[in-house]
């Protein structure tokens, strides 16, 4: 179904990534917005399957295609999170001036000396979460509840409640964008994002 | 429908779909061309997808719960979230829930990894099907069972010690992982540095970024190698990478992580796997490792078998 690729040293998968070059390159340019990073994510794949090529994962795929598109949206996927990561270290997204301030909390702690915020930015961003999960419209919240807390496909979600496929997707796709408004509307994707501090929320979900 | 809010259910329609098989990769990078605004909306709903599965244990309740946390009083200020998106109300109590430990906490974790937050502020994410017993002075003891990437915070005054099987992990300051099998212990550091101990060894192990120990029990030995950074608890990130790694790990691996049931032949035990699988969909997971070693997949009652080729 798939045609054999000669396998060696640059075989196999990274051949591939040769063969789907201009679809992969085009993709990843319009993933990472960015030329230059595009062709970075792009040679961080090819090496990353050559050297898996030497380890046995140089045969054929029944749709490389696809893995080559799934590997290549992780990748960029990996760098987003890198940099919300450094980005959520930096600004603190929400814990500046709470050591200081935060008394309530430093009482509880056995060493107040010892800084709080990483602790906080978990508690926080469940608090968010929560929250938003909180005030999700009822379907979505069930739907939400049933695929992501109880483990169920959502094949299984459609048939429990009683609607089609696509209203599970679409209850879900309702749920992640509340969540997302939710932690936009925190500061937590950056101060670019949000609405400016103080000012109210990005106000046409609300 | 505003603009926002259409771009907004269309990244939400990508990003649920990006996750299957049978993704459109062509039109989803056609509608990234359309605006940058798409690119920016998949990106924030794949974080939050994130946050929502790193949160998913302990929000589990809260989805169908009202919350009963509400009344509590106000402790703590909300500084940058002037917006009043967050009723200040609630914070208080999950703090003092996390920051005050009991002479010892234990976290299991069933299908889904769990963020903790240890007294210091560091930070412990358990995988999935794991057990983390955190006891000792200010919570200095860790015994973990199955595995967990640890984030900690450096404290000299602080002598922070991980058990996992017959290995100890001491002298912490850094981001690394631990999986502890039946057999073996395997810490892989991400950045910083660690050092490892076990009776069997003559002096303890030190440990730096991009190395990776493997402790096999059964024979007392220890052996370093090196390991990809960024590879390191790559299933926080919904995948999973090896280089050179025995089928027999990998179809743990999937067990825990996926919660697929994988059986290896004794035959095809050792054949090595590199790679990376993705393990949202755990089916998916398994077709694509048997794809990529070219070997055969057979599924019964018990799950899938792993068969050399036909």
């Amino acid at each position: 179904m798939v045609e054999t690729i000669e396998q060696g040293a640059a075989g196999g998968l990274a051949a591939l990534v040769g063969v789907y070059r201009a679809d992969l390159l085009a993709f990843l340019r319009a993933r990472c917005g960015n030329a230059a990073e595009a062709e970075d994510v792009l040679q961080d794949m090819w090496l990353k399957l050559s050297d898996h090529a030497t380890g046995g994962a140089s045969g054929p795929v029944q749709n490389p295609r696809s893995y080559l598109f799934r590997t290549a949206n992780n990748l960029v996927l990996d760098r987003v999170r890198a940099r919300q990561r450094a980005m959520v270290r930096d600004h603190s997204w929400l814990v500046e001036g709470t050591v200081a301030s935060g008394a309530a909390v430093m009482e509880d702690r056995p060493d107040p000396s010892i800084r709080a915020d990483e602790a906080l930015l978990v508690a926080e961003e469940r608090q968010v979460l929560h929250r938003a999960l909180d005030t999700l419209p009822p379907g979505a919240r069930r739907a939400l509840q049933l695929h992501r807390f109880d483990g169920h496909g959502q094949a299984e979600v459609a048939a429990i409640m009683g609607i089609s496929r696509s209203g599970v997707e679409k209850h879900l796709a309702t749920a992640m964008r509340h969540l997302r408004q939710a932690l936009m509307d925190c500061g937590y994707f950056g101060p670019a994002a949000s609405s400016g501090q103080g000012q109210g929320n990005t106000a046409d979900e609300r | 429908m505003s603009v926002e809010t259409r771009i907004a259910e269309e990244a939400a329609g990508w990003l649920l779909a990006s996750q299957g098989e049978d993704m459109d990769w062509q039109g989803f990078t056609l509608w990234l061309e359309a605006d940058d605004r798409h690119r920016q909306a998949y990106d924030q709903l794949a974080l939050a997808d994130d946050l929502l599965s790193a949160h998913a244990p302990s929000l589990a309740g809260a989805v169908i719960e009202p919350s009963v946390i509400a009344h509590l009083p106000v402790r703590r200020r909300w500084p940058l979230w002037t917006g009043g998106a967050i009723a200040a109300s609630l914070a208080a109590v999950v703090l003092a829930g996390q920051f005050m430990p009991a002479a010892s906490s234990t976290y299991t974790t069933q299908g889904a990894a769990q963020s903790i937050a240890l007294a210091d502020g560091s930070t412990v994410l358990l995988a999935p099907r794991s057990r983390m017993t955190v006891s000792g002075d200010g919570g200095s003891q860790i015994a973990l069972a199955g595995a967990a990437y640890f984030d900690i915070r450096h404290d000299p005054r602080r002598a922070l010690a991980i058990t996992a099987g017959q290995l100890t992990v001491t002298d912490i300051g850094t981001r690394f992982e631990i999986r502890q099998h039946p057999g073996d212990v395997v810490v892989e550091v991400a950045e910083g540095r660690v050092s490892a101990q076990a009776a069997a060894m003559a002096a303890p192990m030190p440990l730096v970024a991009g190395k990776r120990l493997d402790f096999d029990m059964a024979a007392g030995r220890a052996t370093v190698s090196a390991v990809v950074p960024q590879d390191v608890a790559a299933w926080r990130e919904g995948r999973l990478s090896y280089t050179s790694a025995p089928l027999e790990l990998v179809a743990r691996d999937l067990a825990r992580y996926a919660g697929v049931r994988v059986e290896v032949p004794r035959a095809l035990a050792r054949r090595q796997f590199s790679g990376s699988l993705f393990i949202s969909d755990g089916n998916a997971a398994v077709r694509d490792l048997a794809q990529l070693m070219q070997l055969g997949l057979r599924h019964d009652g018990a799950g899938w078998h792993l068969e050399p080729a036909r």
